[in-house]
């Protein structure tokens, strides 16, 4: 089953003109915990973009009539696609207002295409300046969609789903039972349960209001640029100026180090003594555990939390991201720690970007670099910065004071005029053009810049260079439930060139309630429990009681059985074997179709066909089998359904072995079946003498050898069905009327009559031995006259008797005797029914020994075998 | 709250005369309903329902069968692969507890040698037309050393804890096994991920 781009030509054949697909890509569509098969293709139209989902009838599809759309989705603002990349499968969330649909993707080069194209059309749409698009032209689809409902705006391509107001419950009724679905056997295979497992977290995440409330913890953010210097005094000032202990505290420095080594083997003792000045420092009214600690030369972060909170946190990381020297070295760029707290994901950024006043694009460049670049590996997919409920980014930005002469900066500050300043913040400017940190907050600066001091004073920068102060040192944030309460600077602090500054945020996360959860999970899992019950294929069957009346031999009888489909799904069903059976039903059934598929609301009629032929007829005149099967009709992946099939089957002289035969003088209808079984059984017979050969096989023959010895063909054509019948019914019922029938049909049931024996003329444990002596008569003949069951051997004669008076009119009829001998070879040496189930390959060297066998009497003189009178042909009684 | 746990498969098989209630009783388990209309089950259906025992999401696969006489041979079929039992009989009816032994038998002939196995005296609500006594039921079930309740599945009653004594059988048995011992088990991705580092190098 694969599926490529050489598709796209047959899903551009399904397009008007206009539009163009793209790209398509097989996935699955989950609904519920059930996948369905889908084609999924980006398809353009004059600068605007939609995702088309298709249906295939068959998978690949082979003309675009095997396609149907099922929605059409427009890449509009409100379209979201979010990636979940495992090992297994590629988990592609779409959402569009409040449509939500997952497609598993298998994870290949092509699925990576695929998705990257998508979201590059989703990026076209950010870069559009154009009006918002339209998507005038996907009108025309909303009709094909499984919805019907009238819709007149735009909204219409996106089909169904959208009005309803409970969308969480829609997201697991998303299955509308007409949606055409190809089924995967949900019960057994391995998969589902893991698909389960994904499709359980989704839920879960959707209802996350219902089991999590909302817990307020302070969060303290410190960063520090200590310009290469090691601690000199406390850091409490710094770390520990509040009342009320933080939860979290996040602190970052910069310039830890700035020696060679530092920077060349990013090794410096000054992490372990910042380390340890950070810890002594931390407020006193709670205890403190490392959550992680990231260094990456001069940029250190380190995230802990209180005691208490340990236990709550998960999945902690940390990752670096270098941007200077080459765009790649570590003297430059940026650090994080993220974790999970409760319910809640929290990212910590520390970076130092690019240096010196002109420099601001180089630092918005580095930004970039390390959101794009910096990505937390361990998480399948990786976690990128963005992805976190709230950011915490911090560090030394190194954003200036542009066109402001140092002293003029300086001038205001001392008259506390930071508002002129602030307007002429690189950061605040470029933030103010959405080209830096944008969706990020910061909040109002009240302190006086951090940068730049003279070590040791509160002096500004006294250097040659005579630097314009400015606010280097910055805490911005993004994500819900943040409230920053102080954002300041410790000027106290002289180690550095910097001052520090921290920031105290009270920051809400979401907390699970254990009881809560434990019952929506619950909910969940019922609700999957019930889908999934409900996606079994489902039939109902019209009649698990088939009873057919009187059946007799050659004559077919059939009932239909109608399977309604009257489940979600499709069904494929079929007849399945037994345990101990080689077949799903015995042989004189045959039913059509056994096997085949049937689409949810529809029926398939099932025709059951009962005729007993030569291969039946002798088991069910000896009792040995009855017209009685069970049969198991299993549907793929679900249940099994038994249906019982019954008849009276009227016994006949066809099936009737040649020993019964003979000790019956009376038509076989006549007898009561329980003698008919006694004789079969080779019980004892009573009173009358038996005949030498069965009267039924005299009455054929002697009927042929009085009419039909110049006929053409004999034994060569068939008989006629409707007049074999009325033979049969003329032979068991017996009649005052002449045998009715063609020369060819009766010829065909003589042929018929020893064919529906149990054993051949030929008893099955002598097959091999005439065989092995077909070649030699008088091997031959010692076995018939010796070794043949007296009766069998009877007939044998009484039939090569007449085929040499058939012979002796060749030249009228225009048989000869090595046809008869084949014709008559098959059937006297009948192969052993576990022999006829082997190989065909030697079976024309066996046909042609047993045409040897009967050929030697058919030619050799047969007058000093006879020692019955009966055995004469003609008319005797 | 794991991203991912792993996951248990679980066949049960519900067997006993015709009539007995197999089916309410499954229907009871999974859609929490009951109907007293009898339909007799022609065949063999299954239901699906997940269970979370000693912190494991468990999905069990209930198998429910024709207990007509006329398809004992074809049902006796479904036993191997069953990882427990549960054998029913009818307080009501003498006939379908004094079935119970040969029943038992079936099981040795046909299941899986280590399945779980659990009596079920079902329609114990019914306290007029009741036949056999709970005594008789604990007793046959200390015989042949078998779990046993009484169950009503219209009344609801026992029918959840049948189900999660039997699951739990079946868990109990398992643990510490590798699990390629345990037949139709399916092992779903250990989880993984989920270890926090803790400090840095």
């Amino acid at each position: 089953m694969s599926f490529n781009q050489d598709h796209l030509g047959i899903i551009q054949a399904k397009l008007s003109s206009g539009e163009t697909a793209s790209t398509c890509h097989e996935a699955s569509l989950m609904q519920g915990c059930v996948c369905a098969s889908r084609i999924l293709a980006l398809v353009e139209h004059e600068g605007e973009w939609a995702l088309f989902i298709f249906i295939s009838s068959r998978m690949p599809p082979e003309v675009f009539t095997d396609l149907a759309i099922e929605r059409v989705i427009p890449i509009d603002n409100d379209f979201k696609c979010e990636i979940d990349a495992g090992e297994q499968s590629v988990d592609v969330y779409v959402n569009s207002r409040k449509l939500k649909l997952l497609f598993k993707m298998i994870p290949s080069i092509k699925t990576n295409n695929f998705v990257s194209e998508i979201m590059r059309s989703m990026e076209d749409l950010t870069k559009r300046r154009d009006p918002p698009p339209e998507f005038q032209w996907l009108h025309k689809y909303s009709g094909s969609s499984t919805s019907s409902r009238n819709k007149t705006d735009c909204e219409s391509a996106t089909t169904d789903i959208t009005e309803d107001d409970a969308s969480k419950e829609k997201m697991l009724d998303l299955d509308s039972p007409d949606i055409v679905v190809s089924r995967h056997s949900v019960a057994q295979g391995a998969n589902p349960i893991a698909a389960r497992e994904n499709v359980i977290q989704h839920q879960m995440s959707l209802k996350e209001n219902d089991y999590t409330y909302t817990q307020i913890l302070r969060v303290f953010i410190g960063t520090w640029n200590v310009n290469g210097l090691p601690p000199t005094s406390s850091l409490t000032p710094w770390l520990a100026s509040d009342m009320e202990p933080p939860d979290i505290y996040a602190v970052g420095f910069q310039e830890l180090d700035l020696s060679k080594e530092a920077f060349l083997f990013n090794d410096t003792p000054r992490e372990e003594e910042w380390r340890r000045s950070v810890i002594a420092a931390l407020h006193p009214g709670a205890n403190y555990k490392q959550v992680a600690l990231v260094r990456l030369v001069g940029m250190m972060l380190i995230l802990l939390v209180q005691e208490k909170h340990e236990k709550h946190v998960r999945n902690a990381a940390f990752e670096t991201v270098g941007t200077g020297i080459m765009g790649k070295m570590g003297n430059k760029g940026g650090v994080a720690i993220r974790m999970e707290i409760h319910n809640t994901s929290m990212c910590f950024v520390n970076s130092h970007l690019a240096a010196h006043v002109e420099e601001f694009e180089r630092r918005n460049q580095d930004y970039h670099d390390i959101c794009s670049r910096l990505s937390f590996s361990k998480f399948s997919p990786p976690k990128v910065i963005d992805k976190h409920d709230q950011i915490y980014w911090l560090g030394d930005l190194n954003y200036r004071i542009t066109e402001m002469e140092p002293r003029i900066v300086r001038d205001l500050i001392s008259h506390n005029s930071l508002g002129a300043l602030l307007e002429c913040d690189q950061l605040n400017r470029q933030r103010s053009q959405k080209n830096v940190f944008s969706g990020y907050r910061e909040g109002p600066i009240t302190f006086k810049p951090t940068y730049k001091y003279d070590p040791g004073t509160d002096d500004w920068d006294s250097s040659e260079k005579n630097r314009a102060p400015a606010w280097c040192d910055r805490i911005l944030w993004k994500g819900d439930g943040m409230d920053q309460k102080e954002y300041r600077s410790h000027p106290i602090l002289r180690t550095s060139d910097h001052k520090p500054v921290s920031a105290m945020f009270e920051s809400q996360v979401r907390v699970i309630d254990v009881v809560k959860y434990r019952r929506v999970h619950e909910e969940v899992l019922k609700k999957l429990d019930k889908l999934e019950n409900e996606f079994l294929p489902q039939v109902t069957v019209d009649n698990t009681e088939i009873i057919f009346d009187v059946v007799r031999y050659l004559e077919a009888q059939s009932q239909e059985l109608i399977i309604a489909n009257t489940g979600q799904v499709p069904v494929q069903f079929g007849f399945i074997k037994k345990p101990d059976d080689s077949k799903f039903c015995k042989e004189w059934l045959n039913i059509d179709p056994a096997v085949s598929f049937i689409m949810p609301g529809e029926k398939c009629d099932v025709k059951l066909e009962v005729c007993v032929d030569k291969k039946s007829a002798s088991k069910l005149n000896c009792g040995e089998d009855k017209l009685y099967d069970i049969l198991v009709l299993h549907l793929e992946g679900g249940k099994d359904i038994f249906i019982t099939v019954t008849g009276n089957y009227e016994r006949s002289c066809f099936g009737s072995s040649i020993e019964a035969l003979v000790h019956i003088s009376v038509p076989v209808r006549e007898i009561s079946i329980g003698r008919l079984v006694e004789l079969e059984k080779g019980e004892p017979p009573g009173g009358m003498e038996p005949y030498p050969i069965p009267k039924e096989i005299w009455f054929l023959v002697d009927h042929l050898y009085r009419h039909g010895l110049k006929k053409q063909n004999l034994f060569l054509l068939p008989g006629l069905n409707s007049e074999l019948i009325a033979i049969r019914n003329w032979l068991d019922n017996g009649s005052s009327e002449p045998l009715p029938g063609s020369l060819h049909s009766i010829a065909e049931a003589l042929l018929l009559l020893l064919e529906s024996t149990a054993e051949p003329i030929v008893p099955f444990n002598l097959h091999s031995v005439c065989l092995g002596a077909a070649s030699n008569y008088l091997q031959c003949k010692q076995i018939v006259m010796q070794e043949l069951p007296e009766y069998r051997k009877n007939v044998f004669l009484y039939l090569c008797f007449f085929l040499q008076e058939l012979l002796s009119h060749a030249n009228e009829n225009g048989l000869d005797a090595k046809t008869l001998a084949t014709v008559f070879g098959g059937i006297f040496l009948r192969d052993p029914p576990r022999l006829s189930a082997r190989g065909r390959g030697n079976l024309t060297a066996m046909d042609r020994k047993k045409a040897s066998f009967v050929y030697h009497f058919l030619v050799n003189d047969l007058s000093d075998y006879v020692t019955s009178k009966v055995l004469h042909l003609g008319p005797t009684t | 709250m794991a991203k991912k746990t792993y996951d248990l498969l679980f066949k049960l098989l519900l067997i006993g005369d015709s009539g007995v209630g197999k089916t309410s009783i499954l229907f009871r388990f999974s859609d929490d309903a009951f109907t007293s209309t009898f339909i007799s089950t022609i065949g063999i259906d299954f239901k699906i329902k997940t269970v979370e025992l000693r912190g494991k999401k468990i999905k069990l696969q209930i198998w429910d069968t024709a207990g007509q006489e006329r398809f004992h041979t074809i049902t006796t079929s479904y036993y191997r692969g069953a990882m427990g039992i549960m054998l029913v009989y009818d307080v009501t009816d003498e006939r379908s507890f004094e079935n119970i032994v040969k029943w038992l038998r079936n099981i040795d002939e046909h299941a899986n040698e280590d399945v779980e196995k659990m009596i079920l005296g079902n329609k114990c609500d019914i306290d007029g037309k009741r036949a056999v006594s709970k005594d008789r039921g604990d007793a046959i079930a200390r015989e042949y050393g078998v779990p046993f309740l009484e169950t009503s599945a219209k009344a609801n009653t026992n029918i959840d804890k049948a189900f999660n004594d039997l699951a739990t059988a079946i868990l109990d048995k398992f643990a510490g096994k590798e699990p390629g011992d345990a037949p139709d088990r399916v092992m779903v991705d250990p989880r993984r991920g989920d270890t926090s580092r803790r400090s840095c190098c």
